[in-house]
């Protein structure tokens, strides 16, 4: 293993810093927490006192903040983020060997605790990360599911259930956004497309790392009071929760960034970078799914992260942006909200369902069905998630008059929602199927999200969601659709490339078994949930009537089978990965440049770059 | 056994037992795990007939040093416990000692007696059915479901000590306002109770700290059987 450079390769640059070698997650963390504590004990020290006539009390909201601010400085800093613009800023920027060293060549598996830049490396990263991002969410749900299990609740006390319920939303949110477009955008689009790296390799490595800084301020919530108000954070109700919605503040603003980031780069690079002769019609319509969804994010998580500053100056500055008594509104943050919530509903959607049609000609050996249709379906979604924000607050009695055209906007979503589905149904119909994992996955998100996106349309109803909204049922509506078809695209996009990411094939009957168990397990759980939501239960209650005690049983009986499978697709992956079958270069037979490079992916991916002269889905001639 | 079986097997029992230690510890990790039984007291004659009667004595200081180990000594708390413990169908005449001084309550409403047997509290010897909504010190409130059966919501409004009689040592509690009321539960069941006046800290409307914590000013009641 090579971890020096050649100190001499760059005449006129400065010799190698050996910071640079020096610096990794555990520095990162070091100083992160060093910081922290010098910021909170500085704070402390020096800010003034409140005094009974302020009317919002801001010293310990100022402090808490503060000591964040000053964990992730200490956290960049740490891992060596700003050790390149600091050079450029000097006029020495890394030489060729420094960036070699930052692209981790020849670092072996010390690449993955650094700031590396590869694209490769970054994906990894990303499903290591989104796997326990998952792990950590997985357990609250559970939680929450176990204490449902009682309809008198009190396994956990109200308020622990409180924060449970809302870092559970939160952190499964940010978990699906990243779970398709982190690991597998990274690691298999710049090679999907002909390219050596990302547009910006060290802004790539940013947007992960930057995902690693903002976990700890919103795990730590939970030791300051928690996060009371489910993971929408309400104002003014946030601005009267204890102080773990600063951890959240600071969770969300450090996430906003990274997602700005990454959506930048990632569009850079699809359109500057796609390899010769790849005009737009020959570009795989994954690339499609994960354009359309950074594309969407990069309008909406400024958004997020405006309301976000918003709310941290309400709680430690003592403005009044969201409270009504200094001429505020809450509505305003609700309106800021939803203007990232709801197209974040397709951030998430869009590369799952552009994964699975990605695979969906592989496993049946026939071209993409209508693939025009598919990139008017996406652009259609685009367009119209821009326009309906406010349907989730048809019932907040802010501006009644709009209810009618947003619920007309949401309504018309659903026909480029039902192109996407019959572009699927038009690729499997008559189809010689090959039944994997990924095939059977694409089965399964036309039933989860036909259901998911059947009772969307009651709930986008004015009428029909003046009852239900509040209940139950909006809680297994969304879950069918980030989880019924999110998550079961981002498992099956696992099991499909997992031969090009690991070299070795994901085990067969163990991913089977997994399968099965989740995708009943969920079926039986939400449709329980659909039932007790009907019935009218109040979703983010820790107790309730004893009326839906069955539909909660049976909910919470689904649960533990879908804890059981995600656990066994656990061991698969970790069994797999050390002791799995060898996986060939193209173990699918499929047509994508990422399968015509070798395995493992040589560092800068390809020897020579590739010219695309068809497109990639040529198993044969489409009977439409 | 298949390797893989037994390592698929060992995933399901460890992830389980991770949550399981995870759940245990989050729900034994209350701030205050004590439960403060009521005293049996012989019988009591309500309009529903001849009931069993039990008292209970509790205190609400203006903070609790009175704790040996509490995590905030300044936050105002109920005491000596804050789950309580009544059996079902009797009679419980509560005891309080109120302590801590007070302002206008944000809803009037909770300045309102409800639940109380009679309709009534008594204050310092004086039986009301409400108080000045701009001297209310704290309530106790409990509301909701418990197992379907009984729907419980009691509201007593306790008013506030006025400054000049409060002590100015930490941790020295002198001339409370006394406040006793009988309440008559029904099924068994666990309720959570709060106290609806906003009597926390450092956050808007005085909504946070001791308001959103656990085991100050907010708690479990519990209807039994036993």
């Amino acid at each position: 293993m090579t971890t020096t450079m050649d100190r001499t390769a760059s005449a006129g640059h400065s010799a190698k810093s050996p910071l640079i070698e020096k610096l990794n997650v555990f520095t990162a963390f070091g100083l992160g927490i060093i910081l922290a504590v010098v910021f909170y004990v500085l704070a402390a020290k020096l800010i003034p006192e409140d005094t009974d006539a302020m009317l919002i009390h801001t010293k310990h909201d100022q402090i808490i903040l503060l000591a964040m601010i000053g964990w992730f400085i200490g956290f960049m800093v740490g891992i060596g983020a700003l050790i390149g613009p600091f050079r450029w800023l000097l006029g020495k920027d890394l030489s060729h060997d420094e960036n070699m060293f930052y692209a981790g060549k020849d670092l072996g598996t010390k690449r993955y605790f650094r700031y590396t830049t590869d694209h490769k490396v970054v994906g990894i990263q990303y499903l290591v990360t989104t796997m326990i991002i998952f792990g950590v969410g997985g357990i609250l749900a559970m939680l929450i599911r176990t204490n449902l299990g009682n309809p008198e609740g009190g396994w956990i006390h109200p308020q622990a259930y409180n924060a449970i319920v809302g870092i559970h939303g939160i952190i499964m949110i940010v978990g699906t956004i990243i779970m398709i477009t982190g690991p597998f955008g990274n690691f298999v689009m710049p090679i999907m497309i002909g390219a050596r790296d990302m547009a910006f390799p060290r802004l790539n490595a940013l947007s992960f790392w930057l995902i690693v800084a903002a976990i700890p301020p919103i795990l730590s919530s939970f030791f300051l009071g928690g996060i009371m108000t489910g993971w929408t954070a309400y104002e003014p109700l946030a601005s009267e929760s204890p102080a773990g919605m600063d951890g959240y503040i600071m969770f969300i603003c450090i996430f906003a960034i990274s997602t700005m980031v990454a959506g930048a780069n990632i569009t850079a690079t699809v359109v500057r970078m796609r390899a010769r002769g790849m005009t737009w019609n020959r570009t795989p319509i994954f690339i499609y799914g994960v354009v359309a969804s950074v594309a969407l994010a990069l309008p909406a998580f400024p958004v997020f992260f405006l309301s976000q500053i918003m709310s941290a100056f309400d709680r430690a500055m003592g403005t009044t942006f969201y409270n009504p008594a200094g001429g505020g509104s809450g509505w305003l943050y609700e309106n800021l909200f939803w203007l990232m919530g709801h197209p974040e509903v397709y951030v998430i959607l869009l590369p799952a369902i552009g994964a699975l049609m990605e695979m969906a000609p592989v496993f049946t050996r026939r071209p993409l069905f209508s693939f025009n249709v598919a990139v008017m379906g996406i652009a259609g979604i685009c367009g119209l998630s821009a326009l309906v924000w406010a349907h989730h607050m048809y019932m907040s009695g802010w501006a009644p008059l709009l209810n009618g055209p947003f619920m007309l906007t949401t309504e018309l979503i659903s026909i480029p929602t039902g192109m996407l589905f019959l572009v699927l149904v038009g690729t499997l119909w008559r189809g010689r199927l090959w039944l994997t994992v990924p095939m059977a996955s694409i089965y399964a998100l036309l039933w989860n999200f036909m259901i998911g996106g059947i009772t969307g349309i009651y709930l986008s109803d004015v009428p029909a969601d003046g009852a239900l909204h509040g209940t139950m049922f909006v809680t297994a509506h969304f879950h069918y659709t980030l989880m019924g078809a999110g998550l079961t695209g981002a498992v099956a996009s696992l099991s499909y490339w997992f031969p090009k990411m690991t070299g070795r094939m994901l085990d067969r009957r163990l991913s089977w078994v997994s399968f099965w168990m989740v995708q009943i397990g969920f079926n039986v759980a939400f449709i329980g949930m659909f039932l007790v939501g009907l019935a009218g239960q109040p979703r983010r209650v820790e107790s309730y009537n004893a009326m839906f005690n069955r539909g909660n049983m049976v909910t919470t009986a689904g649960a533990y089978v879908i804890m059981t499978g995600m656990l066994i697709l656990l061991f698969a992956v970790v069994d797999s990965w050390r002791n799995g079958i060898k996986a060939s270069d193209n173990p699918w037979f499929a047509k994508t440049l990422e399968w015509s490079v070798p395995t493992p992916v040589p560092l800068e991916n390809f020897a020579t770059l590739p010219v695309v002269t068809t497109d990639a889905y040529g198993y044969g001639k489409a009977k439409s | 056994m298949n390797r893989r079986i037994v390592g698929a097997f060992a995933t399901v029992v460890l992830g389980a037992g991770l949550i399981a230690g995870i759940g245990t510890y989050v729900s034994a990790a209350k701030a205050d795990t004590t439960i403060l039984d009521a005293t049996p007291a012989g019988t009591l004659e309500t309009p529903q007939g001849t009931l069993k009667h039990f008292t209970m004595d509790l205190s609400i200081y203006p903070d609790s040093f009175f704790k040996t180990s509490s995590p905030h000594p300044d936050w105002v708390s109920y005491g000596p416990s804050t789950n309580f413990r009544v059996p079902a169908h009797s009679a419980i005449t509560f005891t309080m000692k109120q302590y801590d001084s007070g302002e206008p309550i944000t809803n009037d409403f909770f300045a309102r007696v409800a639940g109380t047997m009679n309709g009534t509290i008594n204050i310092d010897g004086k039986d009301v059915t409400k108080v000045d909504a701009n001297t209310i010190g704290h309530t106790f409130t409990v509301r909701g479901l418990s197992n379907g059966k009984s729907n419980l919501f009691i509201n007593v409004p306790m008013p506030m000590v006025p400054e000049d009689k409060m002590s100015e040592n930490e941790g020295e509690y002198i001339n409370p306002t006394i406040v006793k009321f009988t309440i008559i539960t029904g099924d068994a069941g666990e309720y959570v109770w709060n106290c609806e006046f906003p009597c926390g800290d450092g956050t808007l409307a005085r909504f946070g700290g001791p308001m959103s914590s656990q085991g100050f000013m907010s708690g479990h009641f519990i209807v039994t059987d036993n």
